[in-house]
């Protein structure tokens, strides 16, 4: 079999991901097409900052070129290439000191119920590129745990084996971070 | 607080992980407390919202810096595959007329190649040694996109050429394989067009050699 990926683009994810392992650039550079704005995307918001996420844009593609040679196609690529994502965007964290556990300058949520929220003002509360701008104001360990389960789709579960917290520490992380964002979203 | 108790649990009730008796209990608290029907409509709205974020791409900068660190980790080889996947994989729509002249201008750039080695061996032995230019030879094309390439070529030249004294055996032997493949295909296309300027297609060929000599020479200036 070829190991050189057609440039169609019905060629899979699978398909070149072998090709790149074998040394075709072009595969390589195909896969980058395809995914580096997710990549991106997820990096920016796990981050808050264009530069870091463009730094850890190209460290996560480095890492992708040195163990693409192990993805063997049992999982989806994405799958693969996500989590590899993430585990970049953690080791970031850990490396610069970032706490992701709860601490308590993340703020409490004693006084949500005695502000309540307009019916009118709530129906146009939330649009995309407020969200988007709220989301970078969320303590480091609210926004990896929401941009990993409300963005990304990870379950808690799996979010738990990244953190390495329990499931219950996840669940509160994101329920505190939505209150935050509600908070900031009304401001 | 009782109200802080059940907004604990509007997340998980949103996300329907919650026990049957749970969500009971929430629901009924729903149906009477219009405090936290709003904190659930909101974070239903910033649930439904956050699934739609768009994505965002960054600079062009980002592909060209991993490009980069792809070179210095593999030297050569990753290029030279690279060149070589680019002409496996190229996709030329040509009609009939296109694919005999393209089949001509290979037969006659092979013909060109042999005829003019056989020179150089005749004027070798008889002691001539042609001038050539140091990096690459003039092309006679007038193609700005050449020139400005060529240009840049003996510039980056000019820095490998410093740098290569402090490269071992292994590296410069890699630059120069690669150097070499790039180069034979840049005197085909030089040939070729030498015969017919108006060949299209051995102006795209060139014109990507002489990008991949590029990248080559600024890969291997960083050693």
């Amino acid at each position: 079999m070829s190991v050189t990926a057609e440039r169609s683009p019905a060629a899979s994810d699978l398909e070149l991901a072998r090709a790149a392992a074998a040394g075709d650039a072009t595969a390589f550079e195909k896969l980058y097409e395809q995914h580096h704005r997710r990549v991106y995307s997820l990096c920016l918001r796990m981050l808050g900052s264009v530069g870091q996420a463009e730094d850890l844009t190209q460290e996560v593609f480095l890492q992708v070129y040195r163990k693409i040679g192990s993805f063997r196609g049992d999982s989806a690529f994405t799958t693969w290439l996500h989590r590899l994502a993430v585990n970049q965007v953690l080791m970031h964290f850990r490396r610069r000191g970032v706490k992701l556990e709860h601490t308590s300058d993340e703020g409490d949520f004693t006084n949500v119920v005695e502000t309540p929220l307009q019916s009118t003002r709530r129906i146009s509360m939330v649009d995309r590129l407020a969200l988007e701008r709220a989301v970078g104001e969320l303590p480091p360990g609210y926004r990896t745990v929401f941009v990993l389960h409300d963005v990304e789709g990870y379950e808690h579960t799996e979010i738990s084996d990244m953190l390495h917290v329990s499931i219950g520490t996840s669940k509160s992380q994101l329920h505190k971070a939505r209150m935050r964002l509600r908070e900031l979203l009304t401001k | 607080m009782v109200c802080r108790q059940d907004q604990e649990l509007i997340s998980d009730y949103i996300d329907g992980s919650l026990e049957l008796g749970e969500q009971a209990q929430i629901e009924r608290h729903l149906a009477d407390c219009e405090s936290c029907r709003a904190v659930r409509d909101d974070l239903l709205q910033i649930v439904h919202f956050s699934h739609q974020l768009p994505q965002h791409a960054p600079s062009g900068a980002v592909w060209s810096r991993i490009e980069a660190d792809v070179m210095e980790e593999r030297g050569s080889w990753f290029r030279t595959v690279s060149w070589w996947a680019w002409l496996r994989t190229r996709h030329f729509n040509l009609s009939l007329p296109q694919m005999a002249a393209t089949a001509a201008a290979v037969i006659i750039a092979v013909s060109a190649v042999v005829l003019v080695s056989r020179q150089d061996a005749a004027q070798n032995n008889a002691g001539v040694i042609a001038p050539r230019a140091s990096g690459i030879e003039a092309t006679p094309l007038s193609n700005p996109d050449f020139q400005q390439l060529e240009k840049q070529i003996n510039r980056l030249s000019e820095t490998v050429e410093q740098r290569k004294v402090e490269w071992d055996p292994e590296l410069r032997s890699a630059f120069e394989r690669n150097l070499l493949y790039v180069d034979q295909c840049l005197a085909e296309c030089r040939h070729q067009l030498n015969n017919n300027p108006a060949d299209d297609v051995s102006q795209e060929l060139m014109l990507n050699a002489y990008r991949e000599k590029v990248r080559l020479l600024e890969g291997f200036e960083r050693f």
